[in-house]
């Protein structure tokens, strides 16, 4: 039996890269693999289901890389005799963290240098996008492709209280967006949009951010702008949510809003699309081709741009629905039996050029 | 056309739509500037500025708690006998287990404490860097010398007149700074207009309305919407480049919102006929073009923009009102 194997830094559930690690190794056993994950941290709920990454055979056929942060697991990989693949997943650039958080920062930076280092020894690298692609290109990986992340379609129900909650505490235009609480997603440029909605346009909007805490001097900062800009009544962080919970807010919404910096992929947007949610979202890194066609992408962010999109969604019923039809149809593109087929064929010539 | 190229047309249309719409509300005023400027300053204000110093910081406290090992192994297990088996294992082993984590732990311990020294180190190496850093610019001297000969704004330029006409009739306190001699505040005091200076020279300082203080510095220290106008001059013929932008920026901030707005400026090509080509060198970007100005005023939405000259065409004054 062919075995690949996946090293990952951190595995842990609720997060994109451990859904799609997850998610992968069951194509792999699907495909006859024997397949395994290796980790140096491991989420409690995933300890059973997952090896310390000390455990890695030396005899595996194929070692898949899950790589978005540096760690020394990147350098185990890098030494195993095995056929290497990367599967590439970006590492936010040190410019738009190190003044947040040094910790992260030097992981980032330590990311960015095995990513240099080890493109001639990669056989084969996987990216979610022709951007991360081009960054490995650029880099000098030999043989890179895209295929996108591997997630849930959140093909879950909604939960009920959590929506009715939402739905009762309803006012004017409700503006989501589901990330990190990290400088990078710039949840400060959403508040500076949504401020200037309620001033600009007498909108009574709210904007609701789900996702967990990032660098807490962000947090502190974000908590700073929101006080100046008079919003502590406007702006609701829902932190970490279940998959039901996430859909509640999905379907609660009234537009998603994304004007991150720095996206390898962006999963929230695609889930929105699957919800009937209209997208603006501004378009930079990986967001423009995950958006597609299917929302508004804005080529600058400036408060006023912005909250005239959200206003002009929001009041224009033929357009919010013409959003909405075009978001299900592009989320159609990253259906994850599409995924999870191009990963299997993709898989199945490597496991060929391993034997 | 397929039906993803035609929704990508029609957002693409729809997306000029909210920009020409965006730029008609800017332009109409409706824009909260004022309001989305404080937020970008609120914004500086709150970022990190050491953030390797804080990195180091961070860095450390992380292995000091990760150094501390726990030889207290847990006990749960998905079974009862898996649970008792390794509480009888830890029992057994405890003391081995001890004394391996007390030497983990001091090994911990002992790696800190230089980490700890170095940080220290280097945060006072970057203190001193930053106090020689002006030390280094070698050309400082010559520069503050040139500086020096520049001439200082006065009521005999001839500008009085428009200044008057521009502050009149606006309710509320009127800033003037960089101020060296005071002619010019007396002048329009003496027209009605609620006017206090600021100024870096303790000689200058000879009146209860005239501050002793740098200008940027006392406008860091002012409420927003504070004034009703400014005169900015002097330090738009002295200051760099960055002091002169963060000038406007903090006087815009400062102003309300119709604020009269008046900038007095050297013409460049007088400036450097007067003090040759090793000013032209050595100052550059002081003083900026009047043109540059008017730019800088009108990206803010300023009305009625104004380019007057002195009598001697030595000076600029540009006017305008803020939105």
């Amino acid at each position: 039996m062919t075995t690949v194997h996946q090293l990952v830094p951190t595995i842990s559930p609720r997060d994109a890269v451990g859904n799609h690690t997850l998610a992968l190794r069951k194509i792999l056993r699907e495909l006859g693999c024997e397949s395994e994950i290796f980790s140096m941290f491991r989420h409690k709920d995933l300890m059973a289901d997952t090896h310390y990454v000390d455990e890695l055979p030396g005899d595996t056929d194929v070692v898949i890389y899950q790589f978005s942060i540096g760690s020394p697991v990147a350098d185990r990989w890098a030494q195993h005799p095995a056929l290497k693949v990367a599967n590439y997943h970006n590492i936010t650039p040190m410019s738009l963290v190190g003044k947040w958080d040094g910790l992260l920062a030097a992981e980032v930076q330590l990311g960015r240098d095995q990513m240099a280092r080890y493109a001639k020894l990669c056989d084969h690298a996987i990216c979610d996008s022709d951007f991360n692609r081009s960054e490995l290109d650029a880099l000098g990986y030999k043989s890179t492709e895209t295929i996108p992340v591997l997630f849930d379609s959140l093909n879950t129900r909604s939960d009920r209280g959590t929506l009715a909650k939402l739905e009762r505490d309803r006012r004017g235009t409700q503006v989501l967006f589901v990330g990190r609480i990290a400088p990078n997603k710039a949840h400060h440029d959403l508040v500076a949009a949504v401020r200037t909605l309620r001033e600009v346009h007498n909108d009574d909007a709210h904007l609701h951010f789900v996702g967990t805490d990032g660098p807490p001097s962000y947090r502190s900062t974000l908590n700073g702008i929101i006080n100046h800009a008079g919003m502590r009544d406007h702006v609701t962080f829902h932190g970490s949510v279940s998959q039901e919970q996430l859909v509640s807010h999905y379907m609660a919404a009234d537009v998603f809003c994304c004007l991150s910096d720095h996206e390898g992929f962006c999963v929230p947007v695609i889930e929105a699309m699957n919800h009937d949610l209209p997208v603006i979202a501004f378009s930079c890194t990986a967001v423009g081709e995950t958006v597609g066609s299917g929302g508004l992408l804005l080529a600058e962010k400036s408060p006023l741009l912005v909250a005239s999109a959200i206003h002009r969604v929001s009041n224009d019923g033929a357009l919010a629905q013409r959003l909405r039809q075009a978001g299900r149809q592009r989320a159609k593109n990253f259906e994850s039996g599409i995924t999870q087929e191009k990963f299997r064929r993709q898989i199945s010539n490597l496991i060929l050029e391993s034997l | 056309m397929s039906d993803s190229q035609s929704d990508a047309d029609y957002f693409q249309e729809v997306v000029t739509e909210i920009e020409l719409e965006a730029r008609r509300r800017a332009a109409t005023g409706e824009y909260p500037r004022e309001l989305l400027r404080s937020l970008d300053e609120e914004f500086r204000r709150w970022i990190p500025d050491a953030s390797l110093e804080n990195g180091i910081e961070d860095t450390i406290r992380g292995i000091e708690a990760a150094s501390y090992v726990d030889a207290a192994v847990p006990l749960e297990s998905r079974s009862p006998v898996g649970s008792f088996t390794k509480w009888v294992v830890r029992r057994l082993t405890y003391f081995y287990h001890r004394h391996m984590a007390q030497q983990i732990t001091a090994l911990g311990i002992h790696i800190t404490r230089p980490l700890r020294l170095i940080d220290a180190s280097l945060k006072d190496i970057n203190r001193r860097l930053s106090l020689v850093e002006d030390q280094l610019d070698v050309s400082a001297a010559a520069r503050s010398e040139l500086i020096a000969s520049v001439s200082h704004l006065s009521a005999s330029e001839g500008i009085e007149e428009i200044l008057v006409k521009h502050f009149r009739g606006v309710s509320g306190r009127v800033l003037l700074g960089d101020l060296f001699e005071p002619s010019a505040l007396n002048f329009l005091q003496n027209q009605g207009v609620d006017i206090y200076g600021v100024t870096p020279s303790g000689e200058a300082a000879t009146a209860v309305d005239i501050q002793q203080a740098e200008l940027i510095e006392h406008l860091d220290h002012l409420d927003n919407n504070a004034l009703a106008g400014f005169i900015l001059c002097g330090i738009t013929d002295r200051g760099s480049l960055n002091e002169q932008l963060r000038a406007l920026r903090l006087l815009l901030l400062r102003s309300r919102a119709g604020a009269r707005a008046a900038i007095v400026v050297s013409k460049p090509e007088v400036l450097s006929s007067q003090l040759g080509p090793v000013a032209a060198d050595l100052l550059q970007g002081r003083p900026l073009h009047s043109e540059t100005w008017c730019y800088l005023l009108s990206r803010e939405n300023a009305s009625d923009i104004t380019v007057s000259e002195s009598s001697d065409s030595a000076f600029c004054l540009i006017t305008a009102t803020l939105p």
